[in-house]
């Protein structure tokens, strides 16, 4: 019985294979395009980082920065708020243990891993701001940055025990609150141009256009800051590092604390 | 000359890669899954950073090395570690 199963499993994925495979290779989903007609990305990777043609560049000589906040902003700002709520749902199906202090009190792991772990922390933290901070200069930007240093508040809740986060002073309500207010930063970035140039600009605009004078700054010193993706950038890896900080805060309690978010409607929940 | 030798690697990754996917259902241990599944995003960031989306394995390596393997263990720490036949 268990044999025919199998067999019966292995025909199906083969079938699903076949009739994903043969309409794709006979042309089913249309003509695949050529290496050489590819106008649109020569375009936007041609005026991205292009001092001759300042009217349309973006000042970031990183190209998917650009393409990701400047190009497409409003994509990423739409990715960013479906992240947002996610984080949001999740924590309303938890409401009841919210910003409550742990039951457990351990003291964490042994002396030698707490200085191992302190010294790491440290290069965590460091390597996610720069690669934040340098988001318009290098591969990166603000979700990376930000899930770079999300991995730090989880190994001090499993080094330094919980007691530590539940009394240390980025309590449950502050983080929230940085959060809402990252948000707000993006949606005030994207603004800001049309409050400061009263009208005379578009959302999500980061240079100087033809017709419009308003604009972030391109340099400071010589370092190029591609304008408004900086800004983005910052308040995005803020954003992404307090929701993966408050998820896990949530996942990590001890099983008598969650457990009474699941009891059920009988225990009066 | 030196792409198709970064085709080989990319190959080779890949296959290495499915023999991880393959341990990694096939184990009846959950933490060694979780280990091996660790293994199997490490090649997969390998071949991102050969395809040249070095931004995308800045957050594979956080996510899928870092915070899954985490997420998972912290699951099978409430459910039990190895698997009822």
């Amino acid at each position: 019985m268990k044999k025919h199963r199998e067999m019966i499993f292995i025909t199906l994925l083969i079938v699903i294979m076949l009739v994903i495979l043969i309409p794709t290779l006979l042309g089913g989903i249309g003509p695949i395009p050529h290496g050489d007609i590819r106008p649109l990305a020569k375009a936007y990777l041609n005026s991205t980082f292009n001092i001759y043609i300042k009217d349309l560049w973006t000042a970031s000589p990183e190209a998917v920065a650009a393409i990701v906040w400047d190009y497409r902003g409003l994509d990423t700002f739409y990715e960013t708020i479906v992240f947002y709520t996610a984080i949001v749902s999740c924590l309303i199906l938890y409401r009841e243990i919210l910003g409550k202090r742990d039951i457990s009190k351990g003291e964490g792991l042994s002396i030698v891993v707490k200085r191992v772990t302190a010294i790491s922390l440290l290069g965590i933290l460091v390597v996610g701001a720069s690669t934040v901070l340098h988001g318009m200069l290098t591969p990166g930007g603000g979700f990376q940055g930000g899930a770079i240093m999300a991995v730090a508040p989880v190994i001090v809740i499993i080094v330094f025990s919980r007691l530590l986060v539940d009394t240390s002073r980025l309590s449950y309500s502050k983080v929230v609150t940085f959060r809402n207010l990252a948000i707000l930063g993006i949606a005030l970035t994207a603004l800001i141009p049309i409050i400061l140039g009263f009208g005379n600009a578009f959302i999500f605009q980061n240079q100087y256009k033809r017709s419009t004078n308003f604009s972030y700054p391109t340099y400071i010193f010589d370092v190029p800051m591609g304008g408004s993706l900086w800004f983005l950038n910052l308040f995005e890896g803020l954003a992404v590092f307090m929701a993966f900080y408050l998820a896990f805060n949530i996942i990590l309690y001890s099983e008598e604390v969650s457990k009474e978010v699941i009891l059920g409607e009988e225990y009066g929940y | 000359m030196l792409e198709e030798t970064i085709f080989i690697i990319i190959g080779l990754i890949s296959m290495i890669s499915v023999l991880f996917v393959a341990l990694a259902i096939v184990s009846k241990d959950l933490l060694k899954a979780i280990m091996f599944s660790a293994v199997q995003s490490t090649l997969y960031a390998f071949l991102l950073f050969l395809l040249m989306a070095p931004d995308i394995v800045l957050v594979y390596i956080a996510i899928s090395v870092g915070l899954l393997p985490l997420i998972s263990i912290v699951l099978i720490k409430k459910v039990g570690r190895y698997e009822k036949t």
